[in-house]
Parts: structure tokens; C-alpha cells; sequence
């Protein structure tokens, strides 16, 4: 890795940060339209984590949550994870599909999470390749409800079969108030980092 | 309660209980000597050290965690042909990978076998594949392994 991330300066920092928080500020704006419903978010944190830490700094590797997992290919690689507690994935079920009962295991239901989880990183991918003058794919996205650790270990596996540390950025967007809250996190490879620096640099 | 981290690792005397939480592809060995009652979980990522670039960290491959746990139990007291294995996780969480890729969950399965084959040491349950996360807890009173899933309900082995 030709840039260490320990020595990223404040200025790539902040706009790295800043471009994290554009692409899930579109995403997030795609959510809240869908529903109809006002979505906040938090300023995305940069985290530097060793792979293995990964669970842990996303909330737990027995956190029992509802995700969507979308691989990130073209001039950058990476994934694109969003992570709803039970109770975010049937408050936005309930709100999209007006069931009184949401039963978020429904074949339907675990469709329609996996519809959002898609639209949302299509808007943030589609706003950080036009930031960043890249061409960057999604895949299909793949769901499904089960214990975090679980979710993402295939992910973390790829991982770390090039690097020791991975990137992440956690966005925390919270829905209706207080009431649920849900997790974005998106996870660069190392080369990837450096394309993108590469870019900011020329910017700033 | 101590808990194993990925890539991570731990020993440990009755009365005690260790665990590993949401394995899914990653696959959980639990060894056990009943006769002295060490016990210790390892929670491998993938098969082997050769895969890998980074090295350092022995406890994340099947080939290096499963002897560095093994010995780390001798060191504590435990008796190498009387530790029993009970192994599980190595699910394939997502259908689309099987097809893409040779599955890594079977890989680590498969590769964790071989290795207790070679240490000769016996598989005495597995709870191991299908497409779901699985917690573990070892009891070091007495060797049951107790595995947990979101869905699936609790069996203890």
C-alpha cells in the first residue's frame, strides 16, 4: 500500500470524509423520499481497523440484524454493507408496504429491504464515481437476517487475503426522530484508497 | 464468559465457559480434555497461511490456529490423545458465492478436518454449513458445546 493510512493528512482526511458523507447524504435522500419519512445521518466516522475488528466497531458480531451486501467493482473494489436492527427493517417495511403485521421474514419483505439497500447504494455509488471521475459498479444486491458477524465474515475473508487493515467509514442514519436507526458502512480495499487519494490530490 | 474474537483464540480451566460469536463462513474449533477439563476455542477465517499476505496472525488459518490452540491446552495441562474436537460454522451465508467461487465455508471445513486429522485428533460433533450464523460456547465443566442461531434455535453437543 503506497499510502499509509496512518499518514493520510488532515486535508485528505477531511475529504474523504466529506465524499463519504455526500454519496450517503444522496443516499440517504433517496431513503427518505422512498418513505416519506425524514432520514437523518451522522458525519461518517473514518475508522482504520485491523479486518478481525471489523464485528466489533460495526456493532457487535452477535448483533442479529437485517442486511444487504453489494460488491463494489470497476476503477475501485470494495462492498457496500447496510445493516438495519430488527426494528429499522420493520419500521421501513411497515412505512413502504402499509402492513399492520410486518413480518420482515416474508419472502416479500426481505425483498423490499433488499430493493432499498440497493437503491441506496446505487445513489451513493453514482454520486461518489461523479465526485471522484470514476467508473464504479454495484452488484446484485444479497440480503438476508442473521447475526452481523455471520453477514459480513465472507466479506472480511476476501479482505483480508490482501490487506491487514481495512478502511471504513460507519454512517449511522437515523429514521423517524429517534425512533430507529440503521448502519452504512463501506469498505474500500488498499489500492482502491489509492486511487481515490489520487484523485482528492489532484483536487485539493 | 471469555469471549474469542475473529482470528482469535483462547484457553481455559474448568469451571469456565468460552465462546465465539456470529461465525458464518469463518468455522469455530472447540477442543476439549475431559480428564483435566482445558479447554479452548479457535476461530479460524480461512484454510490456510499460505492464502494469506499479512502472516503474522497464526490463529486466523485452519492449518496454524488449530496446533497453536492445541499446544497452548498442553501448556495448561491437558493431555494431547485424550482432546476431543467439536467444530462448527463454515456456512455459505449468500447462494450466488457457490457459483462464483469454490465455497470458502466448505474450504474451511474441509481444511479444519484435515489439520485434526493430522493432530489425530477425533471430531466428536459438528454443526457445520447450510446458510446460517452460529454463536458458540464451550463449558469447560464438562465439554458440551452449545450452538446458538438467530433463527434456528439452540443445540448443545
Amino acid at each position: 500500500m503506497k499510502h499509509k493510512i496512518s499518514s493520510l493528512s488532515e486535508l485528505q482526511t477531511s475529504a474523504l470524509r466529506e465524499i463519504v458523507n455526500i454519496g450517503v447524504g444522496n443516499a440517504v435522500t433517496s431513503l427518505s423520499k422512498m418513505i416519506s419519512t425524514e432520514v437523518k445521518i451522522e458525519v461518517p466516522a473514518l475508522k482504520v481497523e485491523l479486518i478481525e475488528k471489523v464485528p466489533e466497531v460495526a456493532g457487535g458480531a452477535d448483533t442479529i440484524v437485517s442486511g444487504v451486501i453489494m460488491h463494489v467493482s470497476g476503477d475501485i473494489e470494495g462492498y457496500i454493507m447496510m445493516l438495519l436492527p430488527e426494528e429499522a427493517a420493520r419500521t421501513i417495511c411497515n412505512i413502504i408496504s402499509s402492513e399492520e403485521e410486518v413480518d420482515i421474514l416474508s419472502p416479500f419483505n426481505q425483498s423490499l429491504i433488499e430493493e432499498v439497500g440497493h437503491i441506496l447504494a446505487g445513489s451513493y455509488v453514482s454520486s461518489l464515481s461523479d465526485f471522484l471521475g470514476l467508473d464504479i459498479k454495484i452488484s446484485t444486491p444479497m440480503q438476508t437476517f442473521d447475526m452481523l458477524g455471520a453477514i459480513i465474515d465472507q466479506i472480511l475473508i476476501e479482505m483480508s487475503k490482501k490487506a491487514e487493515y481495512a478502511l471504513l467509514f460507519d454512517t449511522l442514519f437515523i429514521i423517524q426522530g429517534n425512533r430507529t436507526n440503521g448502519l452504512f458502512l463501506t469498505m474500500f480495499d488498499p489500492d482502491s484508497m489509492d486511487t481515490i487519494l489520487e484523485r482528492i490530490d489532484k483536487m485539493i | 464468559m471469555i469471549i474469542v474474537g475473529m482470528a482469535d483464540s483462547a484457553v481455559a480451566k474448568k469451571p469456565a465457559k468460552i465462546t465465539t460469536l456470529g461465525l458464518g463462513s469463518c468455522v469455530g474449533i472447540s477442543l476439549y480434555d475431559k480428564s483435566t477439563g482445558v479447554g479452548g476455542i479457535v476461530h479460524i477465517m480461512l484454510p490456510s497461511r499460505e492464502q494469506a499476505r499479512s502472516k503474522d496472525n497464526i490463529a486466523k488459518f485452519a492449518d496454524t490456529g488449530i496446533p497453536l490452540l492445541l499446544d497452548t491446552m498442553v501448556d495448561e495441562g491437558a493431555y494431547k490423545h485424550r482432546t476431543t474436537a467439536k467444530i462448527a460454522g463454515g456456512a455459505s451465508m449468500f447462494s450466488f458465492n457457490s457459483q462464483t467461487q469454490l465455497n470458502i465455508g466448505e474450504r474451511n471445513i474441509a481444511a479444519t478436518k484435515r489439520t485434526l486429522k493430522e493432530l489425530k485428533i477425533p471430531i466428536a460433533a459438528e454443526d457445520t454449513g447450510k446458510n446460517y450464523g452460529r454463536t458458540i460456547i464451550l463449558d469447560t465443566e464438562n465439554g458440551e458445546l452449545t450452538v446458538k442461531s438467530a433463527l434456528k434455535g439452540i443445540k448443545i453437543y
